[in-house]
């Protein structure tokens, strides 16, 4: 069954939504926000589209499987960690380049790092909504 | 210029073995024959430390690990690990080139190699470790390869079996064994082996915990070296292709015991249990070894036999100790790897070529396969101990050494004489019986092996006859700086010698000839006695392995039935009673009291939020319908939220408001296919279910008063996170902070096990999936 109402708005919210996602994770490091609430925020923009057009359309727009999205997210984790080893460092020392940019303060590591757990909460998340959406009834 | 020669060494086995199997789509047959090249340079390049080693200085090479732990990445390799290193890499390339061969065809070769490298890999690093830690990772990496080798045919429930049954007992004897070595570590305050020889004689044998670190150590040993009653893997381990069984089970895996005991030698053999158990232990498995050989037809089993019974005699020569016995030990090891490989070798090509490796089915097969006939006759004449090869030479030595030794009277000759002429017999048994006398009809028609298979043996057989006319150069190069290096002096060691005069050695080498012949002809009888074998099966040690595996299983299952039945109810109730009674017999200890002066005054907003969570919540109780209980939770969730924002945790406000919203998502996804809300469970039970969350609820808010009140560190964790997160970190949100950089592992975790739990969730759902579709297909 679609609404009309909800396709419409999902429309304007998706966006919106996902820009949200992005903000909290940058700002995270000084201000409220980071990489768990904005993978939560990203994900509930796909749980959206789900509910409005159904599970299989949200896949397509999503482009990468949910699955893929969790690996890549634990591989970028574990970069962050390693980085600190190609100097001789202990795994997961924070590195910082020189330079401060606006909302996000110092980018480094930690940054790195909270991007990898952006991405494997949403793509935890939309793999366990996607599927439960897709699961016939009783 | 030998500078860092053996890290380079292991990297680039390694190295070959994770490119393997990619390589082998491109090169596909060609691949053995190039891989085999990686080896042989290693061989080469460890073969150049002869000369340094043997002028009685270590070659060491040394990074720094985990210092605070006092694990280091250090080598150590003197005249015994250089002897295993030379045999290891030497053996290695022959049964690189030998496997191209013998699975040639096999779509699985890749994998083969990447197995069969990776555990060539970890036993060179075995053996060249300097660090008991690091010893012990390369020897339970050799324990878990050599389980995917010899279950390499993972399609035969057999060999799957026997795979599983090798792991778990080098498995678990590599266990104690790390037990053992931390407490030496402990004793000695060092896990460097090199440190711990210099220490001066008998300086840790009187501590009271050196029996128990003796014995553990032990048990890392004999399991790895099938001593008995540990012995039942390794005859069971031939399920694995012929290779495997020529490399691991004959010239190095097996031995890794042995070199353990060689390597700890000076530092273990001064207590009163290494001669006690040591020697008992080698005789009896030297004994048990071709006792039961005797009984087998397949020729790989009646191999495995001998070479448990080899293991038996190296053991009870480290075990004896004396200079004599150790020197013995150094040639048997090395005649015995060389002869034993090629024996394998040639009764995997007769099996190939064949399709048998039935004794009585095989004769006459030197006509069609002549090179692998060459090759095993000289096997199995050294491994008969016939003048001018090296086995006549390690068993004059071997001799020699019973003859010199302690113990009762006359006890180690009369076995040491029985076990060698029993293997004699066999040796005619499984090198020569096949290739001579009548040819007979096999299963395919037979021809000779290619030259990748026939390499290995003639040039294991080639150094076997050149050793054994000459021994004296591998004396002075390889077996005269192992024996100094087990013995841990500088002394100089006699050269090995082929004629040792008119002696008592020659005189029981000539009755061994003998008798091994009368014992050759009435073994056709022994034979035939299958009962009376199966019968000393049914109660051998194997019997306890069997029991007591199914026995694991049995409670695995019962536990799983008890506490894992699948309903969340009971989940919930077992934790949350478990945590109850433990906080119950703890919290009684701790000074309780109860402080409001530190108490924020209530505000309006906080009390009201209060109240409309606990109202929440006994709606949520008292519900009729599932919808109405949801969206009662929702409320107490945003409840909670209230409050984190009220004492200043945003972070904590926003996440639990999108878990609630989100939460809602997967209730409504769910909610249509959940069957109708009813009362299951009796009044009693929700009385209990009642009693207990208001027990628990009561203990958590008991412990959070207390832990309010206690102060573990001055000044506080909090404090100083908060003061150094923008100096340390960058970043001025301290939770953030927290997450992503203090405690940026316990994340890594966290996300981790998140992930796992999601492909559970993912694995459930798609199970019952196909659940139901079954029906309809």
């Amino acid at each position: 069954m679609r609404s009309l109402i909800l396709d419409t708005t999902t429309r304007f919210l998706m966006g919106l939504l996902l820009m949200f996602s992005v903000f909290l994770l940058l700002r995270g490091h000084n201000l409220p926000g980071g990489g768990f609430t904005g993978g939560l925020v990203a994900a509930s923009a796909f749980a959206l589209l789900a509910m409005s057009a159904g599970p299989q359309t949200a896949r397509e727009r999503l482009v990468v499987d949910p699955a893929t999205l969790i690996g890549v997210g634990l591989l970028i984790v574990l970069a962050s960690g390693l980085w600190g080893s190609l100097y001789g460092l202990p795994f997961l020392t924070g590195l910082w380049g020189k330079d401060s940019l606006p909302v996000i303060g110092d980018p480094g590591t930690p940054l790195l790092f909270d991007l990898g757990v952006y991405v494997v909460v949403m793509g935890i998340s939309l793999l366990i909504i996607f599927n439960l959406a897709e699961e016939e009834g009783v | 210029m030998t500078e860092g020669i053996i890290v380079s060494g292991l990297a680039a086995i390694f190295l070959a073995a994770l490119t393997a199997p990619l390589a082998f789509r491109g090169l596909g047959g060609r691949l053995g024959p190039i891989l085999g090249l990686v080896p042989l340079a290693v061989f080469v390049a460890f073969a150049t430390l002869v000369p340094k080693v043997a002028s009685g200085t270590a070659h060491r090479e040394m990074f720094s690990w985990v210092p605070s732990l006092g694990i280091s990445l250090s080598f150590y390799v003197d005249g015994l690990s250089l002897l295993f290193l030379l045999v290891i890499a030497g053996v290695g390339t022959l049964i690189v080139w030998y496997a191209s061969g013998y699975l040639h065809g096999d779509r699985g070769l890749g994998r083969f190699y990447l197995y069969l490298l990776s555990f060539m890999g970890a036993m060179l690093g075995l053996v060249a470790a300097d660090n008991l830690i690091l010893l012990f990772i390369f020897w339970e990496l050799t324990s878990i390869t050599s389980y995917l080798l010899i279950g390499y045919y993972q399609e035969k429930e057999k060999s799957r079996a026997a795979a599983l049954q090798a792991l778990l007992v080098t498995g678990g004897g590599g266990l104690a064994m790390m037990a053992g070595f931390i407490l030496l570590g402990r004793m000695a305050g060092t896990y460097e082996i090199s440190a711990l020889l210099t220490l001066p004689p008998g300086s840790l044998s009187g501590h009271p915990l050196f029996p128990a670190a003796l014995i553990l150590i032990l048990l890392g040993a004999f399991t790895k070296s099938a001593q008995f009653p540990f012995h039942f893997w390794l005859p069971n381990a031939m399920e694995a292709p012929a290779p495997v069984s020529a490399f691991l089970h004959s010239a190095t895996m097996v031995k890794a015991g042995v070199f353990l005991l060689a390597r700890l030698h000076p530092v273990l053999a001064d207590h009163a249990l290494w001669v006690a158990i040591v020697a008992p232990v080698g005789a009896m498995t030297m004994c048990v070894g071709v006792f039961l050989g005797l009984g087998k037809r397949d020729l790989k089993q009646i191999l495995a036999y001998t070479t448990l019974s080899v293991l038996g005699t190296l053991t009870l020569l480290l075990g004896l100790g004396t200079s004599l016995a150790v020197k013995a030990c150094m040639v048997y090891f090395l005649a015995h790897a060389l002869y034993k490989a090629a024996l394998f070798m040639t009764a995997g090509s007769v099996d190939h070529e064949t399709g048998t490796r039935n004794v009585e089915d095989l004769g006459g097969l030197r006509h069609k396969m002549p090179l692998t006939a060459a090759a095993a006759l000289v096997a199995a004449l050294s491994m008969a101990g016939i003048p001018l090869l090296l086995g006549f030479v390690s068993k004059e030595y071997f001799y020699k050494a019973l003859l010199d030794a302690d113990g009762p009277p006359y006890l180690w000759e009369v076995l040491g004489v029985g076990a060698s002429m029993v293997m004699l017999a066999l040796a005619v048994l499984a090198g020569i019986k096949p290739y001579w006398g009548a040819a007979r009809k096999t299963p395919k028609p037979a021809h000779e092996v290619p030259w990748s298979m026939a390499i290995g043996p003639i040039l294991l057989g080639a150094c076997a006859i050149g050793f054994g006319i000459f021994p004296g150069w591998p004396g002075d190069f390889l077996v005269g700086p192992a024996v100094a290096a087990v013995q841990a002096s500088s002394a100089p060691v006699a050269r090995l010698a082929l004629w040792h005069g008119w002696n008592t050695a020659l005189f029981l080498s000539l009755i061994t000839v003998v008798g091994g012949v009368l014992v050759l002809r009435v073994s056709a009888k022994v034979r035939v006695a299958e009962g009376f074998y199966r019968f000393l099966a049914s109660i051998g040690p194997e019997r306890v392995y069997t029991l007591g595996l199914a026995g694991l299983l049995r409670v695995g299952s019962w536990q799983t039935r008890v506490l894992q039945n699948g309903y969340l109810r009971n989940y919930i109730l077992v934790t949350g009673g478990f945590a109850v009674l433990l906080l119950v017999v703890c919290l009684p200890d701790v000074p309780f009291r109860l402080d409001f002066s530190r108490m924020v005054p209530p505000t309006v907003l906080g009390v009201s939020s209060c109240v409309l969570i606990v109202a929440a919540s006994v709606v949520v109780c008292l519900a009729q319908t599932r919808f109405f209980a949801i969206v009662a939770l929702g409320v107490v969730g945003l409840g909670i939220a209230i409050l984190f924002f009220l004492f200043s945790a945003p972070d904590l406000a926003m996440t639990q408001i999108l878990v609630e919203a989100l939460t809602i998502v997967l209730f409504v996804l769910a909610f249509y296919k959940l069957p109708l809300m009813q009362h299951r469970s009796s009044v009693a039970t929700r009385w209990r279910d009642a009693v207990l969350s208001i027990v628990f609820g009561g203990v958590m808010a008991a412990m959070a008063m207390i832990a309010f009140h206690f102060e573990f560190f001055q000044p506080s964790i909090s404090h100083y996170m908060g003061e150094n997160s923008y100096p340390l970190a960058h970043g001025r949100n301290v939770v953030n902070v927290i997450l992503v950089d203090f405690r940026a592992l316990d994340t890594l975790g966290e996300v981790t096990v998140l992930a796992i739990a999601a492909l559970g969730i993912f694995a459930m759902l798609k199970f019952r999936r196909s659940d139901k579709e079954k029906p309809q297909s």
